[in-house]
Order: C-alpha cells, then structure tokens, then sequence
C-alpha cells in the first residue's frame, strides 16, 4: 500500500512538533525516518497511527485521503505500529496475545489460531513457543510476538519504533530479515530511528527530520556526514566568545560507573576545572544524564571516587553538594526542575535563607519581581509555573542559580527555546565563568556545543569516547563521534 | 473560590428552609400522651428489642390516647456518633413525655438524658439505678424476673439432653447475665437430679460468652460460630442468652444435617416460629404490663421513681395482660418432657421449689448461700459468680 | 463564557445531581423525598439542641479534616486517621484513669489533652516511617494501623480497663463528672471543645499560609523531585504532616472521651476520621470550606435520625443517602476536572 503524507502540522499551543513534513512511501519499501530525540518523529508516528490528531495536512493511501481518529480505525485501514515497548499483556500466554483484537465472538477456536500462528512463525523464522507466558519473553520476542498479531490483522503499512533497541544483535538479524521480507510481499515499512547504523543497512530511503521540520532525504548510497548534517545542522560561524584559561580543579571522578538510564555509565575519568564550560554530547541517553547526576550526587555511583574541590563526596547525597556549592538543573523543567501549583513569589520563598518558621513574603515577592526582571520572564509574581511557557520557564530557573557556584551542572538548558532564547541563556552562563565556575551542560546540538563549550565530551553507550577540545574538532568528526565511531587518537 | 461559593450557597439554602420550615407551636385538640422506646436492637429482631416493641403496641393499644415514637438500633455499631442524649433530645422534641430506654448499655446516657430532661420520665430497663441511688427522681428501672424463665429453659434442656451437655450462649458478663446464667443452671440441675434422678456430676453446663448482646462483627465473637462449637463437640442443647436468634437458626442446619439437636432461644414470644423441629420452648419477656403500668403513672401524675422486678403471673404464666415473664413450650418438647414442666413450673408456683435455697456455693468455692438459707431478691440481683458445678467465666478475665 | 456563569452552572449541576441521585433512592426505598428532606433539616437544625447536636458532631469532624489538610498538602492519604482518632482516645482515657483518685481533675483533663494529641500523633508518625523508611504505602499502613488501634481498644475494654465484674464490650466505666469537659448543660456543649476546634482551625490555615512548613508541604506535595533539588527533604516533611494530621486526630479522638461520651468505647472513632476524608476531599484541599462541609455532614448525621423515627425508614438509609451525596459532587467534580484536562490536554500531551 502506497502512502502519502502531505504537509503535516501537529501544534502543540504555540509549540510546533510537525511544522509542514511530507514524504511518500511506496509498496515494497522500507523507508527510514531519522531525526534526534524532540525532531518531531513520535509526534509523526503518533498522528500516523491515530493517537493524536493532526492539526492540518492529509494523508493518502493509494491515493485516497484517509482520516481515522483512533489506532483501531487506523488499523482497519491498514495501518499498525510496533512500539519500542510492544503493548502487551504480560499475564497471557503468546497464544492469547496473539488471539487479541482478532475475535469476532467467544466461539472461535484455539485451533485455528495456533494453525496460523505456526505458519507465521515459520515464515518469518520466528521460534516462539506459543503456550509459554509472555512474562518470561525478552523484549525481542515480544516485539516479534506483536509483529505476528499486527500481519494476522492485515497490516500493510507497518511503523516501527526504534525496534532495535533493547534486543540482542541476533533478534535484530531476525527482525530485519523479517522486514525485508514483508517489504518484498508488497507491504511499505516505516522504521522511525535515531540511529545511523540500522537505518543505513535496512532503508530504501531516509527522510531527515530537525525540529519539526524534514531537512532533507537520502537514497542509497547513504553518507553519514550528509545524514549527520540533516540531524544536527551545519555548524555555525565561528563562535565569538573568549575562552578562559581554566583554573584549580572542581570536581573530579575517578573510575566511576554508575546504573540507570538507558546505558548506565561506565569507568568514567573526568576533571572538571574553574572557569571551564564542558558540553556533553551524544545521543539521547547514552550516559549524559547518569553522569551529571552522579556528579551532582543526585545519583550514587556504583564505584569509583568522587572529589569535589579536594573534597571526598562520594557518598554523599545532594544536600552536601548544593552544601559545597554545586547546583544542578534538570531538563525536565515540570518534572524536576520547578514545581507546578507553586507561583513564582512561592518558588523564591522556598529559596530564601530558612530563617524562622515564617515566610516572609513581602521579600519573596520582592526577590520574584526583581528577578522577573532581571530575566526577562513573562510572567508576574503570582503566575504559576505551569503556565509560563517554555523558554520563560527555563529563564526562571536560571534566575534561581546562585551568584557563585563552584559547579554548574545543566542538563540540555537550552532545549526547546528559539535562537534568542539559546543566546541570552549562554551569555547569562558565561558570566559564571568569570567567577571561576566549572560548567558542565549536555546538549543535543552540536552547532550549540562547538559555538560555547571550550571541551566536548562524546557519550556512547554510557563510556566517554571522546575528550577534545571545542576547538580542535568539528560538526563532523563529532557526529562520527556520536555514532560510535572514534578517530584514532582523538580520545 | 467556585467551592467557597457552591457550598456558601448550599448551606445558606439548607439553613434558610430550616427557618422557614422551623415547626409553629401549632397545638392539636387532643394531643396523645407520646413515649418514646430506644432499641438497642432492630425492631424486629426476633428477640429483647422485637419483644419492646411488641410491648410498646401493646400500650397503644389497651391505653387509649398514647402513642409511641421509637429508634431502633441504638448501639454505637449501627449508629457511630449518636448519643442517647442525643436521640433523647430528639424524641422529646417529638413530644415524648415518657422514654423507654431497653437496653443496660444505656445506663450512663439514660441518666444523663434524665437529668437534662426533668419534666420527662424514664424507665430504664434492666438497670439498678434506683437500687443504688444514682438515678433521678424522673427515672425508674423496669425487669422482668427471668430467672423463672431461665430455671424453666434449663429444665426442658436437662430433660431432653441426651449427651447430658447443655451449652449456654452468653452475652456479656455482667450482674444480670450471671444470675440468668445460673437459674438456667439450677433448672437443669433440678431436672437432672429430682426429677431425672441422675448423678449431678454426668451434667455439663457450660457458659460461654460473646461479649455483647448481639453480633458486632470484629468486636464480638461470633455468636453463630459459639453455637456451632457446642454443637460439634458434643452439646446437644443450646440455651441461649443473647437478643438475636443464632442458637436456633444453626440448630435448623444442624438438624437439617441429621444431628439430634435442640435450642432454646429467648426474649420474644415468636421466637420458635420457623424451627418446630429444634425449638424445645421460649422463655419470654411480656413487657406490656409492666410498660402499662408505669405510662399510666406519668399519666395521672402519680409518678415515682420505682425500682421494679416483676415476676410471672403464677395462675397462667402466659398471660399477656398480667404476666411479664413467660416460657411457651415449643414443638420439639417431649410430651413427658413437657408433663414434668408442667409439674415444675406448679411447684415454683406455690412456692414447693425454691432453687435460690442454700446450701449453694460461688463457682470458687465460696459459699453463696448458707444451708437453709433463700436468697433475697438484691443476692440475686447482685451475684458475683457463677455457681459451683458451671462452666465458664464469672467475669473478665 | 464568563467565569462566573460558568461557576454557577457548576453549582446549578451539582445540587442538581445532588438531589437528583438523593431522591431517587429515597424513592426507591419508598419515602416521599421532599419529606424526607424536611424532617433532615428539622432535625439537624430545627433548635438550638438539635444545632448543639450537630455541632457535637462538627468538633471532630473538623479537627481531623484540620490534619488531614497537613498530609493532603504533601500528597499523602492518611486512611490512617481512623486509627489516630482512637489512639487519641485511648491515651486520653489513660491519663483520666490516672486522674480518677486526683484532687485536681482540671489539670489531668488538660494532660488528657495533650496526651491524646500525643497518641494520635505517635500513631501517625508510625504509619509516616512505614512510609519514609519501609516505602509501605501510607494507604496500607494506614489500614493496617486502624485495624491494631481497634484491637487495642477492644482488648482495654475487654481486659485491663473492664469494669469491676463486668466483661461487655460496651465500654469502660463512665468517669466522675469531674473529669468531663465542662459542658453548658443548656447547650449540651462543650465551650472549651468549641474554643479548641476553632484555635486549631485558625492554627491550621496560619500555618499553611504563612510558615515555611507551609509552603513546603506544598512544595514536596506538588512535586517531591524539584523539591529535593531545593534543598528540601521530602521524607522529613511527610512525618511533619503526619505528627500534625495525628496530632489533630488524636485531640479529636480525646475530645469525644472527655466531652462527648465519658469513658472509652469501641466504637469511639464514629468513623469521623473516614467522615472527615470525604470532607476535605470535597472541599478540594480549601481550608475555609472544611468548616462548612463539615457542618453539613454533621447535620446529615444528626437530622438523618428522624427518617426511622418519623418515616419509619430503615435506619441504614441515611448512610446511603450520605453516599449518593457523596457520588454526585465527585461525579460533578471529576467530569469537570475532565473539562478542563480536554481544554489542556494538547498541551500536557506535548508535555508527555
């Protein structure tokens, strides 16, 4: 089946997810979405498959406009996704999950689904035991367990979800042989990815998509740095910022690995220094976030040392960092960083020196309106956080950061904020940097990375690959960087 | 500040059709004289609180111009919160110039409402405290003398017993329950030796109690559990003590399961209909005389604070315009069983037996009464223990 | 539309759901609902005896949505109110049992006070460490605990408190007059109970409003994470709001010992801890309401009575009644809150 999508718009209130996006997918095709975390790609497939709605556009299938309000239409239609965490029933057999959606009454009998479950599984050369409980399947099996049912409902445009992470490199194998095949059977395949590598060996064509918008399109042979460029953006002109000569050391970690996350981190040494501004990058989850809560105490480390200003932390809990001066604000700013239901006068209340058991609220409010100010925030002092937007949300925090920390650990600050926003965010940083404060930020954008830090550490798979000074690299050997591969000797 | 609103709203409304619908001293021609009953059981429980309300119909009924009011369920399981204060308030509002409380469990409020209420009068049921000179001038205590009753259930459980194991399902332990207990105790003990004339040791009586007067469940034992014990561990008669109909209903399915098994239950009159094959009689409590007797007082103002025991009319025992206490025979009862009662309850009568004779020992031991000697009413009143050869707490342990 | 219409419709529907569900299951039972309503209103506030009831009833209703409003702040559900309510009680009725044979009544009636603040308060933080230190959710151990406290009472009442040759569970030995509250016997009221509820109320909001306790109650209520990343401790705070909800409970419960019914019972609690959930919840967290939601369900209490007296209803009704009350505004409630998510879902949904 043939679809089209044309000139998508998904719009969050003023937020623009999918700001125009079309591309085409023909019958036999498997065709690549590509695009960091937040470019707007689960937005797409979620309009795709009828969990939210468009804001404007159509979209074709065979040439026909189709509109379905629901993943179950959606699924008439012929349309079914596989999700990176497959909705499934863990208290059913393979069996009944496989049956589910399927009956039409109570009637139909067990037989026949385990007759065309055995072929489909044979076809594809999938060895799932159909009487088994789903809870002691890996997620691999899962996910083939979930492809069979959506073939059973008669889905011709199949859409992955990173289908490849969580499975072993066998299950991938399987899985794209199992791709190839249906797409030699005449169905179209929509495999939405953030990474380089699978969607170089399986697509037939990749469509790019940055911050909402599609930024480019690919066919075979694929270059990575073309790709890379699509993803991150040509980098900029030469940053105009002076660079300090770093200071004493502030924090330094010794072998440490920590769990959580997607990849944990592993055996990490870093020296962090005043003055110094350290980006981090790398994909999504590859370390970055472990790392800056380790370093913020936010997190225990497994093993390996901690030191902050000579000091051994490495046990400690946040409180004694904040204690020795180190400040961390989190991405998720709803989540983490602010707390919705309080006003802005209630968050510099809560921040104010915890003298008495009364507040004083004239100096609160006196303290938001200066800051307000200062920071050039949309808001009044009586405005709750939650309805501020995004960017005057992450000026708030910022105005919340004290006049000298010794470490600055920021989690993607920028994100979601438009270029001037970006912009007055570093200037306001780098002036830490006069007061001899060690920076440390992760980012997704490289163009953001090389234009303020003055070293890049590169995240892969929860292990520094990479230690460089901004100066001495580019967006290309970073984004090589990123997908794992390291020049020799630049680590 | 929607909610402030709302609810401002609401209650404003509420408290304006209050005012509005507040009562006029709108004052009929011929104003009935009202008594209120507080129940501390259902209405119709089969039981102590069915046999108030009874009583309370009977007045209506053989006193013209009264009329009652009555709440039943007066216990702080059913009605968490409520005080008799409270609900003596509310029926007094409700014109009641005399108040009924049924239940020894309201000895403290009842006394509490009566000193608040002095134009009121109060007959507290199966209370003391006139006896001990706490109660107000405006309060009186009304009981009937069960422990007839009880000396009868225990002797047509004594003649029937097979296994000669006779279970008693107490309520809680107190004055009262002890001495029902015991003159169940001494009706089965006299049945056995005089009249069976068996070796008093071969008869078990064995007390157990619940810890209130009816099922609370998780505060009380389970009454239907109790009876379900005696049953299987070899007791074939159930005399029971509490205002509900446990005993008998269990003896039903035991007898539905072919066990040769019997039960006694008590308060109320009809308490044997729907168990003909288990029930070997009732003895009852007929509060209408007693009731009669003193609404008539408040009436024509000859009021005094009594405290009154009063016992079987002895010329028919099942009177109801003259007897407050009386034992119906129930269907299972033997017809030589029910001969020999015949005989016994003529001798209680004119006065051939007297159980409550010495000698007669506490539970412990202790003498309770000497040789020779009868008991008084207020050492039947106020026995301490249980008596030598029962089973079964005297008091808390 | 205006937010005023809008308010007014809000409340238009709630009433109407309110007597909508009410009357019909007045109806299916058989009374005729508009006298049913009547003799309610009559009943709870047709004298100055009856309002005297009520607010008999309103005390401890209040004082526990007083503490309750603590760990609701801080996203807590103290179920276990319920059981602070009778440890209060059962530490109060201790310390007046000391004070049986004292020559200063007035003073063990104070330290009855402070002990039953003391009991409610240690019942709570227990349920607060299960939390904090055990992660055994409030709500389980809250549960756990109501079911000990009542034990605990049952085996006073039947053991060690019996009174002399007696062994029913219909309560303790009533205490000399001595050791009551003093009451208006006019009023069936208690002053210094009135004088109480009402300092913990003002207490109550002064607190919330103006203390750092306050404001960081609702800071980790809001959202725990951000609050630990300022420098609060989450955990610390939770057993704060736990000592006050059982606190306020625990003089709750002491209050119904020493000024409602004299001595200990096992029903003590009257399940105005449970009462008083509803009450807060209702009032969506405001403490200015919780004195008025409270009177209403007090009068509900008190005048429901009638409905067996007068209507000869089966007693049970008025807790139903109570419930479909109940049903309607939060049925009114969630569809609105449903409203208001369709309004924002866009955008949460971005945020998600």
């Amino acid at each position: 089946m043939r679809i089209e999508l044309k000139d998508i718009h998904k719009h969050y209130g003023p937020v623009k997810a999918n700001d125009g996006i079309s591309f085409t997918v023909a019958p036999g095709r498997i065709h690549g979405i590509l695009g960091e975390n937040g470019a707007g790609k689960s937005t797409l497939m979620k309009v795709l498959v009828g969990f939210s709605q468009k804001t404007s556009g159509l979209i074709l299938l065979d040439g026909k406009p189709v509109d379905y309000k629901n993943p179950a239409r959606a699924a008439e239609l012929g349309i079914g996704m596989l999700y990176q965490d497959p909705l499934d029933f863990p208290l059913l057999t393979v069996i009944e999950n496989f049956m589910l959606g399927q009956t039409g009454g109570f009637s139909w009998p067990q037989k026949v689904f385990h007759k065309q479950f055995a072929g489909l599984a044979r076809a594809f050369n999938f060895s799932l035991d159909p009487d088994t409980s789903l809870k002691i399947l890996t997620i691999g099996e899962r996910q083939q367990l979930e492809l069979l049912r959506l073939l059973a409902l008669g889905i011709e445009v199949l859409i992955l979800d990173e289908p490849t992470t969580g499975i072993s490199s066998l299950q991938k194998a399987t899985l794209f042989a199992a791709l190839k095949k249906l797409a030699s059977e005449g169905k179209s395949v929509i495999l939405v990815s953030h990474k380089l590598e699978d969607v170089q060996v399986l697509c037939d064509k990749v469509t790019v998509l940055r911050q909402g918008k599609v930024t480019g399109e690919m066919t075979p042979p694929f270059q990575a740095d073309g790709l890379l460029e699509m993803m991150f953006g040509t980098p900029p002109a030469q940053p105009d910022r002076q660079h300090l000569t770093p200071g004493a050391d502030v924090l330094v970690m010794t072998d440490v690995s920590g769990s959580g996350g997607r990849t944990g981190l592993k055996d990490c040494d870093v020296v962090i220094r005043q003055g110094e501004i350290v980006a981090l990058a790398g994909l999504e989850g590859s370390g970055q976030g472990v790392f800056l809560r380790i370093a913020g105490g936010l997190k225990l480390a497994t093993s390996g040392c901690i030191r902050l200003q000579g000091c051994d932390m490495t046990h400690r809990d946040h409180h004694m960092f904040q204690r020795q001066g180190v400040t961390f604000l989190p991405a998720d700013r709803l989540e983490e960083g602010l707390i919705p239901g309080l006003s802005i006068t209630e968050h510099f209340a809560l921040l104010a020196d915890r003298k008495g058991p009364v507040v004083k609220w004239h100096q609160a409010r006196q303290a938001a309106a200066e800051h307000i100010k200062a920071f050039r925030v949309k808001g009044r002092p009586d405005s709750e956080v939650q309805d501020l937007s995004g960017g005057n949300q992450q000026r708030l925090l910022l105005s919340f950061l004290p006049s000298a920390p010794v470490l600055l650990l920021l989690e993607n600050p920028t994100r979601g904020l438009d270029v001037d926003s970006i912009n007055w965010v570093w200037q306001h940083l780098q002036a830490y940097c006069h007061r001899h404060t060690g920076i440390v930020f992760s980012s997704s954008e490289l163009d953001e990375i090389l234009m303020v830090a003055d070293r890049v550490l590169v995240f892969f798979n929860g292990r520094i690959i990479m230690d460089v000074e901004a100066s001495r690299t580019d967006v290309q050997e970073l984004g090589r960087a990123i997908a794992g591969n390291v020049a020799v000797g630049a680590a | 500040m929607g909610k402030i609103f709302f609810w401002g709203l609401a209650i404003a409304c509420f408290l304006a059709t209050a005012v509005f619908t507040a009562p006029g001293p709108g004052l009929a021609a011929e104003k009935p004289f009202t008594f209120g009953l507080l129940l501390v059981g259902p209405y119709n429980d089969h039981g102590w609180s069915q046999a108030h309300f009874d009583g309370g119909k009977y007045v209506e009924e053989k006193v013209p111009g009264t009329k009652m009011i009555y709440i039943d369920k007066v216990n702080p399981a059913d009605r968490a919160g409520v005080t008799i204060p409270q609900l003596v308030d509310d029926m007094v509002e409700k014109g009641a110039k005399l108040i009924i409380a049924n239940s020894d469990d309201m000895k403290d409020g009842t006394r509490e409402a009566a000193l608040q209420h002095p134009e009121v009068h109060f007959v507290h049921i199966s209370g003391d405290g006139v006896l001990t000179g706490k109660a107000p001038k405006n309060l009186s205590n009304l009981m009937g003398r069960m422990e007839y009753g009880k000396m009868m259930a225990g002797f047509v459980a004594a003649m029937t017993t097979k296994t000669g194991k006779i279970g008693y399902l107490g309520p809680l332990i107190n004055e009262e329950t002890r001495r029902l207990s015991a003159s169940a105790f001494l009706g089965a003990r006299y049945a056995w030796e005089k009249v069976l004339k068996k070796n008093a040791r071969d008869l078990k009586f064995q007390v157990t109690w619940i810890g209130f007067w009816f099922n609370i469940p998780g505060v009380t034992a389970d009454p239907t559990q109790v009876v379900q014990n005696f049953f299987n561990t070899g007791y074939d008669v159930v005399i029971s003590g509490i205002d509900t109909t446990e005993a008998v209903v269990v003896a039903r399915q035991k007898k539905k399961q072919g066990k040769n098994i019997w039960a006694i239950p008590y308060d109320y009159l009809g308490a044997c209909q729907g168990a003909p094959d288990v029930c070997l009689g009732v003895p009852y409590f007929n509060w209408g005389p007693g009731y009669v007797k003193f609404i008539k007082a408040a009436m024509s103002g000859n009021w005094k604070s009594e405290w009154d025991w009063l016992g079987p009319d002895w010329k028919d025992i099942n009177n109801p315009d003259t007897s407050t206490v009386g034992f119906a025979p129930g269907p299972a009862l033997s017809v030589s069983a029910n001969k020999a009662l015949d005989a016994f309850i003529r001798d209680l009568g004119n006065g051939k037996i007297n159980l409550f004779k010495g000698p007669l020992n506490y539970q412990d031991g202790k003498p309770f009464l000497k040789a020779g000697q009868t008991a008084s009413d207020q050492q039947i009143w106020y026995m301490e223990q249980l008596l030598e050869g029962m089973s079964g707490q005297s008091s808390a342990k | 539309m205006p937010t005023y219409l809008r308010q007014t419709r809000q409340v238009a529907i709630t009433l109407f759901a309110v007597f909508f569900f009410t009357s019909l299951i007045l109806l299916i039972s058989g009374a005729p609902p508009l006298s049913a309503y009547y003799h309610i209103l009559r009943g709870s506030l047709g004298s100055w005896n009856k309002i005297s009831h009520v607010i008999k009833g309103w005390i401890p209703l209040t004082l526990c949505g007083c503490g309750l409003l603590f760990t609701f702040r801080i996203g807590l559900w103290n179920i276990g109110v319920e059981g602070q309510v009778m440890m209060g009680a059962v530490f109060s009725t201790a310390l007046l049992r000391l004070g049986l044979q004292s020559q200063s009544p007035g003073l063990f009636l104070a330290m009855s006070l402070a002990a039953g603040v003391l009991g409610g308060a240690a019942w709570a933080v227990i349920a607060g460490f299960l939390k904090t230190k055990g992660d055994v959710n409030e709500i389980f151990a809250g549960l756990g605990l109501n079911f000990v406290a009542q034990g605990i009472i049952l085996w006073l009442i039947f053991g060690p408190w019996r009174r002399p040759g007696v062994a029913s569970m219909s309560g303790t030995e009533t205490f000399p007059v001595a050791l009551w509250l003093p009451k208006l016997s006019s009023l069936r009221l208690s002053p210094p109970a009135l004088v109480i509820v009402i300092v913990a109320l003002i207490a109550t909001g002064l607190l919330l409003r103006y203390t750092r306790i306050g404001l960081n109650l609702k800071a980790i209520g809001n959202n725990p994470n951000a609050a630990f990343l300022f420098g609060l401790k989450p955990g610390r705070y939770m057993i704060v709001a736990m000592v006050f909800a059982g606190g306020f409970a625990g003089l709750a419960g002491s209050l119904q010992v020493s000024g409602v019914y004299h001595r200990l019972l096992p029903a003590i609690s009257s399940n105005y801890g449970y009462l008083a959930l509803l009450v807060v919840m209702l009032c969506n967290y405001n403490i200015w309401l919780v004195p008025l939601v409270a009177f209403f369900f007090a009068c509900l209490n008190v005048g429901s009575i009638q409905l067996p007296m007068v209507l000869q209803l089966d007693s049970s009704l008025a807790g139903v009644i109570q419930g479909a009350l109940v049903l309607a505004i939060l049925g009114v409630y969630a569809w609105r809150q449903q409203n208001r998510r369709a309004q924002s879902a866009e955008s949460i949904g971005h945020r998600a």
